[in-house]
């Protein structure tokens, strides 16, 4: 479903990600793992157009997306969350996922009805999915960092998306929250038909949930299979999982 | 569809208020009558404004350009262009729209300050033109005894045409706070990032609430040409629109109806401090510095926060 | 309207030149709000009362002491006190704002300008007011057959002379350098041990010195009245983002190009010469949006 050829970015000289491949089959869950640094949130930028690559392509479901701006990626069925907490803090939970649930359906250029009536039902189920359906009316900056991580993957559920991408979804949570996110993640993967790339740091999480895990380390992607062959390569052994 | 927008409370408020408007002016000397005309004026201008700088985010420190644009582009379309009266007035609110969209879209390609400093320039080159020539605009004389048709050529009948226009102005500016459009131009205000990650796209809706908030600016420019049946140069010149953005804040720019109570405090003190003191400039600034050292929301955010209600929002009103 | 007349070579030369001279002035008090901009991070709306402020005390002291002491004591008098004015706003009030958001300060400096600007109404009265310059500064000399006044040539030395001290003091001295340092880094210069807030406050004293440099050598040569704060601030904002923000180089190209742009445009179309600098404003934004040279921000 998509695929990441060669894809090549610089920040002035520094050569943030230079040569990453990736694949993601339909209905798969696939994880990006690496050092700090090694480049996983600019390939997630690259993937969904928040940057622009020097070089490489990114492609789904077929068709060539390098390039393209956000706004127009994510119509395409792509959504994400982010790894630096990325809501709208002076918007009620509701109007947070509301907001992506209008854009979703066309109906952000309108100016003639009131926004609070429409697109309820959606926007509460959703709310509901992810359990903060009794915060709804609450304001999002006021929240836990749990929670407002969990607002950002319902935000990025209110477009309706084929393809999720997380990034660090469960950073500076504790092990019981973090434990719950991921079950949640996987549950709503299987209910909403979704396919999942994420990317973590902790190595357990990611064992126990990805079906694939793809590699990373100075921009460069090292390696992309199943968690026992990643386990056991020599490279990932040396460059990542201390194998001293 | 209207279900639950606005409390049965504000819209009883709100409706004493017009009543109250509607029946003052045969109750109070002709110079209030003009003040209260005067403030509404400047309430629409404050209140368009507050679309994009409030709940848009934008650096609109030349909006005054456009309020400006209108004005002199229905005066000069009464004097000069021999079209009927009717069309001039519909006309000039839709000039400074297209002033809006030409501005704004050789704008927004800036952030913030730089945003502002352009707009600046593209403003002051407008006043420039407007003060320098004299053939066309009258220059720092400006246009006077502008033909107003019968109707509104009265004080009374000006008062009541620009209640029924502000009205109706700030009903619509109302309606598009509420909308999606609105919600969305507040999330990409707070968040333009994560707005082109849903989809939005982002500049395009920043544009169209230039150039609306730019259209009833105009509007505001024709209220002032009826109210006053002239036009000046200043009415294009920066130290206005700084003046605008100073009601906002002071009324609170994250609420709806703060402009207008900016506006409202703002012109009566003028008006009232006047009459006392030729120092008004001076007790305007320290107004102004006491607001930013006190009083960030604003006097009718501070007040909303008071009585509970929160300031911001695109449907607070949900459930009560 | 007039579009154009006659020009010779030696009227373009003559123009360029007084273009220049008027741009020396302009250099100057748009390096001072370069400066504070730079290192203190505020554009500062009060930069143009503050210059008002130099013209009109130009004016006194020249009055008082009288003759052509008068005008060369009104040189270093005004600016000085205008600098002791803004190291009393700073003290006083700025210093206490710095972390707010930069809309509030903006608007807080535009307070501040609208409460000067009474204040010299208060003190000087409405009527206009004139300084005449030493007399060895008067009068015209010939120049390629046109008369060049003296006065623009006194300029073109003095506004070379400022740039060289300031780009002495900024790299050659310790306190200019840690203001550079400053206004790229303020924490690091902080944790280096030094004391941030009396950067900051030298460097906009320097600045209001400027100002008060500029009204006071723009006194001689133009009506001094009430509403020149308002005309300067916004020809120096605007020079200072066409020439990159904090960049006192930045500024001396965009005094240039507007002083320039003026003086030439006076001689296509005089009616409208004043439209010209802001053309120039809008092209120089509309091709390089941070300005011509590297902005500080």
């Amino acid at each position: 479903m998509l695929r990441v050829e060669d894809l090549k970015v610089t920040f002035g000289d520094f050569k943030a990600v230079n040569g990453a491949f990736l694949e993601v089959e339909k209905g798969e869950i696939v994880a990006v793992i690496g050092p700090n640094g090694a480049g996983k949130t600019t390939l997630f930028n690259l993937i969904t157009g928040h940057l622009r690559p020097v070089g490489g392509r990114v492609l789904f479901k077929g068709e060539d997306i390098t390039g393209l701006p956000p706004y127009v990626i994510c119509k395409k069925g792509i959504a994400r969350s982010f790894q630096l907490l990325n809501i709208f803090p002076r918007l009620t939970v509701f109007e947070n996922v509301q907001v992506a649930v209008l854009s979703q359906y066309n109906h952000s250029l309108n100016m003639l009805r009131p926004a609070k009536n429409m697109m309820v039902a959606e926007t509460e189920a959703i709310l509901k999915d992810v359990g903060l359906l009794d915060k709804a009316d609450s304001i999002a900056g006021s929240f836990s960092h749990g929670d407002q991580k969990i607002l950002e993957i319902a935000i990025a559920l209110g477009n309706n998306p084929e393809f999720l991408i997380l990034d660090e979804p469960t950073a500076g949570m504790s092990p019981e929250e973090t434990a719950a996110t991921m079950e949640l993640v996987k549950r709503l993967a299987q209910e909403r038909d979704l396919t999942l790339l994420f990317c973590e740091h902790d190595i357990d999480i990611v064992f126990s949930t990805a079906d694939r895990i793809m590699v990373m380390q100075l921009g460069k992607t090292i390696v992309q299979g199943t968690p026992e062959a990643v386990h056991n390569n020599e490279q990932v052994q040396q460059a990542y999982l201390g194998g001293d | 569809m209207f279900k639950g927008v606005v409390t049965s409370r504000a819209l009883l408020a709100t409706g004493i208020l017009l009543l109250v408007l509607l029946l003052l002016p045969p109750f109070i000397p002709r110079f209030y009558v003009y003040l209260v005309a005067s403030i509404m004026v400047m309430g629409l201008l404050a209140m368009s404004l507050n679309l994009v700088v409030g709940f848009g985010g934008l650096y609109q420190f030349h909006h005054g350009a456009f309020y400006g644009v209108g004005a002199y582009a229905l005066a000069l379309m009464l004097t000069k262009s021999g079209l009927p009266q009717w069309l001039c007035f519909v006309g000039a609110p839709f000039v400074a729209a297209l002033a809006g969209l030409i501005i704004g879209l050789i704008c927004i390609r800036l952030n913030k300050l730089y945003f502002a400093m352009l707009q600046i320039s593209l403003g002051s080159l407008l006043w420039a033109l407007a003060f320098r020539w004299y053939d066309f605009t009258g220059g720092d004389d400006g246009i006077h005894a502008i033909p107003m048709p019968a109707l509104v050529s009265s004080l009374t009948g000006s008062y009541y045409f620009v209640l029924v226009v502000f009205v109706l102005s700030i009903f619509a500016l109302y309606l598009v706070t509420k909308s999606p459009f609105g919600g969305t131009l507040q999330a990409a205000r707070d968040n333009p990032q994560r707005c082109e990650a849903v989809g939005v796209f982002v500049k395009r809706h920043q544009i169209i609430g230039i150039v609306v908030a730019s259209f009833f600016a105009g509007v505001a420019g024709e209220l002032f040409v009826v109210l006053e049946g002239s036009v000046f140069p200043d009415l294009l010149f920066w130290v206005l629109s700084l003046e605008i953005l100073i009601m906002c804040l002071l009324g609170g720019w994250f609420t709806f109806a703060g402009p207008i109570v900016g506006a409202a405090i703002i012109v009566s003190m003028r008006t009232f401090v006047g009459i006392y003191t030729e120092y008004w400039t001076l007790i305007l600034g320290v107004i102004l510095a006491l607001l930013i050292f006190f009083l960030p929301e604003g006097v009718w955010g501070y007040l909303l926060e008071k009585v509970g209600k929160k300031p911001s929002s695109y449907a607070a009103e949900r459930g009560r | 309207m007039d579009v154009g007349i006659a020009v010779g070579w030696s009227e373009l030369a003559t123009q360029l030149l007084v273009g220049l001279s008027r741009a020396m002035i302009l250099f100057i008090i748009a390096a001072g709000l370069s400066l504070i901009l730079g290192v203190l991070r505020v554009p500062n709306i009060a930069h143009g009362s503050l210059y008002m402020i130099g013209a009109f005390a130009a004016f006194t002291v020249s009055k008082v002491v009288g003759g052509p002491a008068g005008f060369w004591l009104s040189l270093i008098l005004a600016p000085l006190f205008v600098a002791l004015v803004g190291f009393a706003a700073e003290r006083g009030i700025f210093c206490h704002l710095y972390e707010r958001e930069h809309l509030m300060l903006l608007l807080f400096t535009f307070a501040l300008s609208l409460i000067l600007g009474d204040l010299v109404k208060m003190t000087w009265g409405v009527e206009y007011k004139s300084v005449t310059a030493a007399g060895a500064l008067q009068g015209s000399f010939m120049l390629l057959g046109l008369p060049f006044p003296k006065y623009n040539l006194f300029l073109l030395i003095i506004g070379p002379l400022v740039a060289i001290g300031l780009w002495l003091f900024v790299s050659k001295t310790r306190m200019g350098k840690i203001s550079q340092a400053a206004s790229v880094d303020r924490m690091m210069v902080g944790a280096l041990g030094i004391n941030v807030s009396w950067v900051f406050a030298m460097a906009f004293v320097i600045g209001c010195f400027l100002a008060g440099l500029g009204g006071a050598l723009i006194a001689p040569t133009v009506s001094i009245t009430l509403g020149m704060d308002h005309t300067i601030i916004m020809e120096a904002f605007l020079i200072v983002i066409m020439g990159g923000l904090g960049n006192i180089w930045g500024a001396l190209v965009g005094a240039l190009i507007f002083g320039i742009t003026q003086s030439l445009g006076v001689l296509l179309l005089p009616q409208f010469a004043i439209i010209f600098p802001y053309l120039a404003v809008i092209i120089v934004l509309t091709v390089r949006p941070k300005g011509l040279l590297k902005s500080i921000w």
